[in-house]
């Protein structure tokens, strides 16, 4: 972790309203792993005033050992319209990587289970790292079978140009693209049997019903949470998810956002968006 | 002309104006890897309460223009829990460590302050004195900041900071439990925040902090239902800034004892209008969420800022006030 002054080596469109940025990473800050996110301060000027969390969606060491981390992001308020329109060349304050991503390759070749990668809307970011990730660690090969990447969207404007991998299932609600249908859909209907692995990310609604199909169907599954938060380091107790049964909360922030799936509350989550 | 930073709050010196305010900071880790803990004035936990406390339904923040409203309901581990594992790592730390008390009755609050009392041991102006913290004497607990102001929960909080007669006796009862420096953490929440102030100084609080948070509320006009789950919460943030100035100025001139000064301080000239204003002292809360290292450059600031005024101690601020 650490905050610093990152260059803007791209910003670009994805898809209407969809953009990937691209920061100047500095390597004392560590290497981030999919699940793990920063947070931005997109301005100096008093409002917006909080900073803003983003998962990571790539990393990248060039050969010249430096190294490069996008995230992307919907253009959707105040903040993001800000960051939209911010230039290559320009720095950006930048504190990361934070929190705690998902299993690491190692833990999820030892489950000798088939990976299934679910996104929902801006969710796609860390679901792509993920399976860049395990790509790279090789995890197909030795898991029970490839990766299966599941990603939806309204439409297919909605879309971004993000550079899936092979064998993505894309999932348009109005079925203008790919499957017609939700991503819950495609799981619970068109969904082969296997040792699935699941690990998702995406708006609120769809990760508790994913997290009830994981329970229904017996998956062990990891699922990335968003929330509200001040800090990001785990003081200011505002992007609090509620525990089941309700006695307690955890973090997105250090907790978190990667959850087990009976960790938290995920139909109760409330506030997450 | 060499500056003398320190800052004397009753028993406490303190090795610089500039701290950070209770509930921006956890208990000093989250922020260890960041920044030189060791430069901040002191550090004001997140508050302690008898009981672990879980905290309020999400939604719990929600930002505001210029500021961010918060209804976490004084989430923490409780007494117990701070003393086995937040204590040990407090005293740990080269700063002066002022825990901020919270409870629901006035027995709550002197049993923590007791217990707190007991797991610290003795301590001695020595052991506090700007510097000496951190080292062999640390006791971890170089005061308290009692929290009579909290707008986020349903009993005490707010509720007693709003009765002059019950801060008196709250304050008195607490002054008679320990020798450290005891602070009161004063609420903007009133008509008039002169009579609450003299209450704490006659109860025998070394200071007065002010101010916490101002009751405020945020509608989403999408869902028609307030943007946080417990309705209402506490607005913080440089949106509140003019508020805690004028309330600072007015409880400096009614008090002898001194005033530290918070609500939206960014940066050093907002901390200037603080010490200007009449407080002794400032505590940087909202803003380290924007920039972890906004104390450290609001102290920077300032300490510039009196050497291009010639000024030698912080104590000099406050008489420059009016004139030009």
């Amino acid at each position: 972790m650490l905050q610093f002054d990152a260059q803007i080596l791209g910003n670009r469109e994805l898809a209407p309203g969809w953009k990937e940025l691209v920061l100047r990473w500095n390597g004392a800050a560590g290497h981030p792993h999919a699940g793990e996110f920063l947070t931005l301060r997109v301005s100096s000027a008093l409002d917006p005033l909080l900073r803003r969390p983003f998962a990571f969606a790539s990393f990248h060491e060039d050969p010249d050992g430096a190294s490069r981390a996008g995230i992307l992001y919907q253009v959707r308020g105040k903040a993001t319209r800000i960051l939209a329109d911010l230039g290559t060349g320009a720095f950006v304050d930048v504190l990361g990587p934070l929190g705690r991503g998902f299993p690491d390759a190692a833990q999820l070749e030892a489950e000798g289970s088939r990976p299934l990668l679910v996104a929902g809307g801006v969710g796609l970011g860390p679901i792509l790292f993920l399976a860049a990730q395990l790509e790279a660690a090789r995890i197909p090969a030795s898991a029970a079978g490839p990766a299966l990447i599941v990603a939806g969207f309204r439409n297919s404007a909605a879309i971004p140009r993000a550079g899936f991998p092979a064998g993505t299932v894309t999932c348009t609600d109005d079925g203008s693209s790919g499957y017609r249908g939700t991503v819950l859909d495609y799981l619970s209907r068109e969904l082969p049997p296997g040792n699935w692995r699941l690990m998702a990310c995406g708006p609120a609604p769809m990760l508790a019903a994913v997290a009830t199909l994981a329970r229904a169907r017996s998956w062990e599954a990891s699922l990335c949470a968003e929330q509200w938060m001040a800090c990001g380091v785990g003081a200011c107790m505002g992007c609090a998810l509620p525990v089941p049964g309700g006695a307690s909360f955890l973090r997105a922030c250090v907790d978190g956002p990667v959850f087990g799936r009976d960790d938290i509350d995920w139909g109760k989550e409330g506030g997450g968006r | 002309m060499n500056i003398d930073p320190r800052v004397r709050i009753g028993p406490l010196v303190l090795s610089n104006p500039v701290g950070v305010a209770s509930g921006t900071f956890g208990y000093g880790a989250e922020y260890e890897g960041l920044m030189d803990l060791g430069r901040l004035g002191a550090i004001y936990t997140k508050a302690v309460t008898l009981e672990a406390r879980a905290g309020n339904d999400a939604p719990r923040i929600v930002e505001t223009p210029a500021g961010m409203l918060n209804s976490i309901g004084l989430a923490n581990p409780g007494l117990e829990a701070f003393v086995a594992r937040k204590l040990p790592e407090l005293r740990r730390l080269s700063t002066s460590v002022i825990v901020n008390v919270a409870g629901s009755s006035e027995a709550d609050y002197l049993r923590v302050v007791e217990a707190l009392e007991e797991a610290a041991g003795p301590w001695s102006p020595r052991s506090g004195a700007g510097g000496a913290t951190g080292q062999e004497g640390a006791t971890g607990v170089d005061g308290y900041e009692i929290n009579v102001s909290c707008p986020n929960v349903a009993h005490g909080g707010l509720a007693f900071g709003t009765d002059p007669a019950q801060v008196e006796r709250l304050t008195r009862s607490l002054r008679a439990a320990t020798r450290r420096a005891l602070i009161v953490k004063l609420t903007p929440n009133v008509a008039d925040i002169v009579p609450i102030a003299k209450a704490a100084e006659a109860g025998g609080a070394d200071a007065i902090s002010c101010i916490n948070t101002l009751v405020g509320m945020v509608i989403d006009t999408r869902t028609k239902r307030p943007a946080l789950a417990r309705g209402t919460g506490g607005l913080s943030g440089p949106a509140i800034r003019p508020v805690g100035v004028a309330c600072v100025w007015k409880a400096s001139r009614a008090v002898g004892i001194p005033v530290i000064g918070l609500g939206g301080i960014m940066c050093a000239d907002d901390a200037l209008q603080y010490l200007l204003a009449g407080a002794s002292a400032v505590q940087v809360g909202t803003a380290t969420f924007v920039d972890p290292r906004a104390a450290l450059k609001t102290l920077e600031g300032i300490l510039a800022w009196m050497e291009g005024e010639g000024l030698a101690g912080i104590g000099d601020i406050g008489a420059l006030f009016g004139r030009s």
